[in-house]
């Protein structure tokens, strides 16, 4: 009896053994099996590093030092940071004259120096499919101040192929300037957003989001003027850059990733602004990380920019001179685009990234032409990331 | 406005395709993020000193005088 229990176990047990060695390689054949390595590891943080360098042909060159930190904490808390130091040099244009006929933008004094320095904190907890975060952002310039937070919360639905996403941000600056220290100027804006992420399918997802502001404050650039000439008046007018005391601004960004398993990932994004100065203007920037080698790949990207004029741009001051006039000319119609390549380079838990770009704005990239005058701007920039996960 | 609502229809209809868990490791591989990292969001600041657009996508991240 005991010989035949006995034997009944180990039949038992054999079967278990097939059933066990049956999963073992259905399991094996499961795609898991085939994903990248990195996708596997269980990364809990990340450290980085970044050196941006910019520079305009003829205008200001800006060089900014960057690092962040990520960390989860246990099972729900993640914790990540970032702090960075901005140090702008050269000229910086001022004044639009009609001197010698007809507008044209000048660059006027001595070359500007300016260091901005900024982090931000953010913690999030999760509690099951919902996801709270709140963030603090500061920044400190010799002219311009900026404490910002913002809350945000996201939402998966069951499945995890849909998560809502909503947020609220309030910004509290203060607007100063270099040349007159009596200038000591407030500007708040509040900030919302609602979004939703969708996962097409194992190699796909999209993600679109609203977000709109409402500002009030002081606008004005302090270093920007308008001097017109009239050819019956002996003297011009100079008329300081003057704006609206508001902007409300819509923001409807919309992006897409597709990875292509073995080769690489084509990543899409496009967004369309909308404020109450008038300016529309949309942004479309189409990339693909191409995988060439297991430790290597190569980013190309082009973006494209577009937007029409301020209502109350003008490069001469008319007669009366309006309530609000700017001849600032990032507030003109203009197009622009910026290609750029990216070089990826992995190791273990190491990654460095080189990233060249060039970018052109001008009149003549915007669909129907946009501002007469509009000064080409030219630039290239720089930037190298290391980052080491853990 | 239509728009918008256009493409949130078609987004949270076109959610349909079940994806397992086993089957959601491309979708976290770092190139398919879509928050940018403090680098991209660095350069996304320099764009936006020289245009009249910004913002989308995350809220809190506070002004500069660059615009």
């Amino acid at each position: 009896m005991a010989a035949t229990e006995g034997g009944e176990k180990e039949a038992q047990s054999d079967k278990n053994g097939a059933t066990l060695a049956t999963l073992m390689r259905a399991a094996l054949a499961l795609p898991v099996l085939a994903l990248p390595v990195r996708a596997q590891a269980a990364e809990v943080g990340e450290i980085g590093f970044a050196l941006l360098g910019y520079k305009e042909r003829g205008l200001m060159k800006i060089s900014e030092p960057l690092m962040w930190g990520k960390a989860q904490i246990g099972d729900n808390w993640t914790v990540s940071a970032s702090a960075l130091v901005d140090i702008v040099t050269g000229a910086s244009p001022e004044l639009v004259s009609n001197l010698s006929g007809s507008p044209m933008r000048t660059v006027t004094g001595a070359s500007i120096s300016d260091r901005r320095t900024a982090g931000d904190l953010k913690v999030t907890r999760r509690f099951g499919p919902l996801t709270l975060g709140a963030s603090r952002a500061v920044s400190n310039e010799e002219d311009y101040r900026s404490r910002a937070f913002g809350l945000d919360a996201t939402y998966e639905l069951e499945g995890k192929l849909t998560t809502f996403a909503a947020g609220y941000g309030k910004s509290n600056d203060r607007v100063g300037s270099a040349d007159n220290p009596d200038l000591d100027e407030r500007r708040d804006t509040k900030e919302y957003l609602l979004g939703i992420t969708q996962v097409l399918s194992p190699t796909a997802l999209v993600q679109s989001s609203l977000q709109w502001s409402r500002g009030k404050g002081y606008y004005n650039d302090p270093y920007k003027r308008t001097l017109t000439f009239y050819p019956d008046a002996e003297l011009p007018i100079l008329y300081d850059d003057t704006r609206p005391s508001g902007r409300d601004t819509l923001a409807w960004l919309t992006r897409f990733r597709h990875h292509d398993p073995g080769r690489g990932t084509l990543q899409a994004d496009y967004r369309y602004y909308h404020d109450d100065w008038g300016i529309s203007a949309h942004t479309l920037e189409v990339a693909y990380q191409w995988d060439f080698a297991e430790a290597w790949s190569v980013r190309p990207a082009l973006r494209y920019y577009t937007q029409s004029a301020a209502d109350f741009y003008g490069q001469v001051v008319p007669r009366p001179p309006p309530e609000t006039l700017s001849s600032d000319q990032r507030l003109a119609a203009f197009g622009g685009v910026s290609p750029s390549v990216r070089l990826t380079w992995r190791l273990d838990t190491i990654t460095v990234e080189g990233t060249a770009g060039y970018y052109y704005n001008a009149a003549n990239l915007r669909p129907g032409g946009g501002t007469e005058g509009f000064v080409p701007l030219r630039a290239y920039y720089g930037l190298v990331t290391i980052v080491k996960s853990f | 406005m239509r728009a918008v609502l256009a493409v949130l229809a078609v987004v949270v209809l076109s959610g349909c395709a079940s994806v397992a868990p086993w089957q959601r490791g491309y979708l976290a591989r770092p190139d398919m993020g879509l928050d940018p990292a403090a680098p991209a969001r660095a350069l996304d600041k320099t764009y936006a000193s020289k245009e009249a657009a910004a913002g989308g996508g995350a809220v809190g991240g506070g002004g500069c005088g660059c615009n």
